[in-house]
């Protein structure tokens, strides 16, 4: 499984936690020893992606830091406002 | 604050639409594994919760496989995680969360063993010495199970203190003590 798994595997995360799936966009930059996966929402949707206290950020963020260490890559996620 | 009148999915009256949830639980977990290249196998089992279990889980996912200690690094805090997005992507009703368990090794099972232990433990404490007992920050539903073992006990209360991942669970004795 590639890095874009990852890009497609956050942003179909995000479509289903959001109100508005279309309004979901994931880009993936890729650095040397980095992937920064943007995520973009609508902004009635941000408190959906980010959850209480950021809780749903962090669970991503938690499945990304496991599937960085498979893909020897770090793999980090920026929620776009 | 009254919630949003909001359609659960995969429950009616606060019960679990067990096979529908299930189905969806098995495509959340099909997605992420392959996704996050995880090395994993997992086997969902039906429950019928007994009434004093302090989660009522009837569905419990169990894993296993080469990743299996990813999973538990941490405190679980990756099937954690794994779990909290599950019951978010299946838009489950808050109070039916705990109907839906993931775990590996038995580590979650293990662990609420052994909060029920501590916080029996800790109460005791509480109620002889007079003096209030904190808990390390935990997790909402870890914290809920410490919450629900001391509400049995008439001599302490308890109450959550602390913000997001610093949220934790404090026993204070339920009077203070006299002095004779």
């Amino acid at each position: 499984m590639s890095q874009g798994g990852v890009k497609e595997l956050v942003e179909e995360i995000a479509k289903a936690l959001v109100d508005n799936p279309d309004q979901v966009q994931v880009r993936a930059v890729e650095g040397e020893q980095v992937t920064v996966l943007e995520l973009r929402v609508h902004p009635n949707d941000l408190g959906k992606v980010i959850g209480r206290q950021g809780r749903t950020a962090k669970s991503i963020r938690t499945i990304l830091g496991a599937a960085g260490m498979k893909l020897k890559k770090r793999l980090t996620l920026e929620i776009l406002e | 604050m009254v919630p949003k009148a909001m359609n659960y999915q995969f429950s009616n009256d606060e019960k679990l639409d067990r096979e529908a949830a299930g189905a969806e639980l098995r495509h959340f977990l099909d997605r992420v594994l392959a996704g996050a290249s995880l090395d994993l196998r997992y086997a969902i089992e039906s429950l019928d919760p007994a009434p004093g279990d302090v989660e009522q889980v009837e569905l419990r996912v169990a894993f296993s496989g080469q990743d299996e200690e990813f999973l538990l690094e941490h405190n679980g805090e990756l099937l954690q995680a794994l779990e909290y997005l599950a019951v978010r992507w299946l838009r489950l009703d808050p109070h039916l969360y705990d109907r839906i368990r993931l775990d590996a090794a038995n580590y979650r099972a293990d662990r609420i063993e052994e909060l029920k232990l501590s916080a029996r433990v800790a109460a005791q404490r509480v109620a002889e010495t007079g003096q209030s007992f904190r808990f390390n920050p935990m997790p909402a539903r870890e914290r809920r199970i410490l919450h629900m073992v001391l509400s049995e006990i008439p001599a302490v209360r308890s109450e959550s203190e602390g913000y997001g991942e610093d949220r934790q669970v404090v026993i204070h004795p339920a009077k203070p003590l006299r002095s004779r």
